[in-house]
């Protein structure tokens, strides 16, 4: 579970303070499937980095699986992202000199599982994803939504309970899009929490409820779908 | 994550940038070849210099000095040859002493007929044969017969042969030497070597110099000793028991073998000081190089450093793979020096005839300091990779 309480936001920009994200107070359930929406520049971005633990709120607190995140240490932080989180983006963010399974296997690495387990549970992510015939493709020979797919298998590799998207359809194609949503939409069904930020009201057809963010605010959180 | 997997990692960053990682290592594989080769001839060099004062075989010549009192009592002192038999017999009991090697040496004549010769007529024991080569062109060498039997024969030079004999066959004639006859058994070896223009010498065993001369003192003796390492106390006894026989204070001497070792051993350490600075300076300026690349490569790759973050890659680990490439890169390019030193120096001691020597001390010194080069110039761009903001390298175009 996930529950943000008066966090803010604030950017040193010169000798300006500006406030992207002021007093946000959000709960989202585990399970859910989350479409966060609003105008460029209103936060989203910001906003998912500090739910990722990419970053930290000025104030405010973040409540993880219970615990206080926002008073973490950069070391503690890493573990969160690392066990606890998964993160897709619009520009996919492979490793360009690693192939497909090497990308996969990058977040176990860091979490210290054994060679051979590794390359296991990456195949296995992959089969998921559809993509075990493009194993040892280098990303240049993939196409986008082959490159988005092999970043969500690494997402999920380490069985995170959190999976976040920062316009992962961005840089495709609408039929691309769907398949990947359909993806989130699988996984989602898993028991995976999904948050998905996104400009297209299609793409945030595919979540169970969308939230929308005005000037660092949340202006309102809609019910698509009755839970 | 393990060593192993960080090492794999390096080599296969460094891999994809080949020509740039060579050239990067270019700095440290010349810094450390120089170093190696500079070493190697040193130490060669050293230890030429330390075999040749010693003598081969373990050998130490003994001086003779006559001290200023004993010059004012007989001013002729060095005129008489200083060592009797009765020395060479008490010298022979030294425990440690192998060999005496004696001789005498007189300036005289040897004529044929009417061919006249100024000849240098050096006696010698038998000892002399083992230690110094005294190789027969034709005729034949010295048998125990010829030493214990005083018998009136003789080696003579090649130089003295064609001044006597021109095309003739020498052997078996009988030459005057200062007046009294003596049959050439054989012609020494022509000496080699550019400078090496030959004298003109005859050798005679001892007793039979001593009979044409009528004189039994010795006037160079040589020690052998059983091992390098008995020859500083045989040196030592030797001169101090003759000068016992002979009454004097230090007359009789042997070089000190120690030091000299210890004059070449500063002169080694003063050089090795030198060159280590230089060596110093160059591998300096090849670290520096590494540190730059490092730095451009970090730079490059901030992108690279924000996705291994968001994937759960601490601050520390971030860091330690930046330290191990630059450490990789600099590893290689010492290993690749040593070998480049190592083959350069054994190229320079085979045209040069000075002999090189690469120690595993040296080779061990090469690995661990081109590593903690790699270490001490790597730590500040690993350290500018692991501090880098996650969301702002995610974002770096
Ligand atoms: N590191 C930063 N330093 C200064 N200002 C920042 C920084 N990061 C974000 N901002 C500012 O915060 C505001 C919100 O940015 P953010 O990226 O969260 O917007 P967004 O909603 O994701 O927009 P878009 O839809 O275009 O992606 C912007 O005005 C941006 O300029
Ligand atoms: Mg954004």
């Amino acid at each position: 579970m996930i529950q943000l309480q008066s966090i803010k936001k604030s950017f040193l920009i010169g000798k300006e303070k500006i406030n992207v994200l002021n007093d946000i107070n959000l709960t989202i359930e585990d399970g859910e499937f989350v479409a966060i929406m609003g105008p460029s520049g209103s936060g989203k971005s910001t906003l998912m980095n500090i739910i990722g633990c990419l970053d930290k709120p000025s104030s405010g607190n973040y409540f993880l699986e219970g615990d206080d995140v926002s008073n973490y240490n950069d070391k503690e932080l890493a573990k969160v992202r690392n066990e606890s989180i998964g993160f897709v983006f619009q520009q996919f963010h492979l490793l360009p000199r690693l192939t497909a399974l090497k990308n996969v296997e990058l977040p176990m690495i860091y979490a210290g599982v054994s060679k051979q387990e590794r390359r296991e549970r990456a195949v296995e992510a992959l089969e998921k994803v559809g993509l075990s015939d493009r194993m040892d493709h280098l990303p240049n020979a993939l196409s986008g939504g082959q490159k988005q797919r092999v970043a969500i298998a690494r997402a999920i590799v380490n069985k995170p309970k959190l999976v976040l998207a920062d316009e992962p359809t961005g840089a495709l194609d609408t039929k691309t899009s769907k398949s990947i949503m359909e993806q989130f939409r699988e996984l989602n069904e898993e028991g995976v929490t999904i948050v998905v930020v996104t400009h297209e009201p299609e793409i945030a057809e595919y979540a169970d409820r969308t939230i929308m963010v005005r000037d660092g605010m949340i202006q309102s959180s809609r019910f698509e779908r009755g839970l | 994550m393990s060593f192993m997997e960080n090492l794999i990692m390096a080599l296969s960053s460094l891999k994809a940038h080949k020509m740039r990682s060579i050239l990067t290592m270019l700095g440290i594989i010349i810094g450390v070849g120089a170093v190696i080769i500079v070493v190697a001839i040193g130490q060669g060099g050293e230890a030429m210099l330390k075999s040749q004062i010693t003598g081969p075989g373990n050998t130490v010549e003994i001086f003779y000095q006559p001290s200023d009192e004993e010059l004012r009592a007989n001013p002729n002192i060095l005129l008489q040859a200083p060592f009797t038999q009765e020395d060479i017999r008490a010298l022979e009991q030294i425990p440690e002493v192998k060999r005496v090697v004696a001789s005498g040496t007189k300036a005289s004549t040897a004529r044929i007929q009417k061919k006249l010769a100024d000849v240098s007529v050096t006696g010698i024991n038998q000892a002399f044969l083992q230690l110094n080569e005294l190789n027969t062109a034709n005729g034949r060498n010295f048998s125990t017969a010829d030493f214990l039997g005083a018998r009136r024969v003789g080696l003579i030079s090649d130089k003295l042969k064609n001044e006597l004999f021109k095309e003739k066959n020498p052997i078996g004639s009988i030459i005057m030497v200062a007046n009294q006859p003596v049959e050439v058994i054989g012609v020494l070896e022509k000496p080699t070597g550019l400078l090496a223009f030959g004298s003109m010498e005859i050798y005679l065993p001892f007793q039979t110099w001593k009979i044409i001369f009528g004189s039994s003192d010795f006037t160079q003796v040589t020690l052998q000793a059983y091992s390098a390492e008995q020859l500083q106390t045989a040196g030592k006894k030797a001169a101090s028991l003759l000068n016992k026989m002979h009454n004097t204070e230090k007359s009789y001497q042997v070089i000190n073998m120690e030091e000299i070792a210890q004059g070449i051993g500063q002169v080694t350490r003063i050089m090795t000081l030198i060159i280590g600075s230089i060596a110093g300076i160059s591998l300096f300026v090849g670290g520096i190089g590494v540190m730059n690349i490092m730095l451009v490569s970090v730079t490059e790759r901030t992108r690279e450093i924000g996705i291994r973050m968001a994937l759960g890659a601490t601050r520390g680990q971030v860091l330690i793979q930046f330290l191990i490439e630059s450490m990789t890169l600099t590893l290689i390019g010492g290993i690749i020096g040593i070998f480049l030193g190592w083959g350069t120096a054994s190229l320079i001691s085979f045209f040069a005839g000075w002999p090189s020597l690469v120690s595993w001390q040296v080779v061990l010194g090469g690995v661990l300091f081109s590593m903690a080069i790699g270490i001490v110039f790597g730590i500040l761009p690993a350290n500018k990779a692991s501090k880098m903001n996650p969301i702002e390298s995610l974002r770096y175009e």
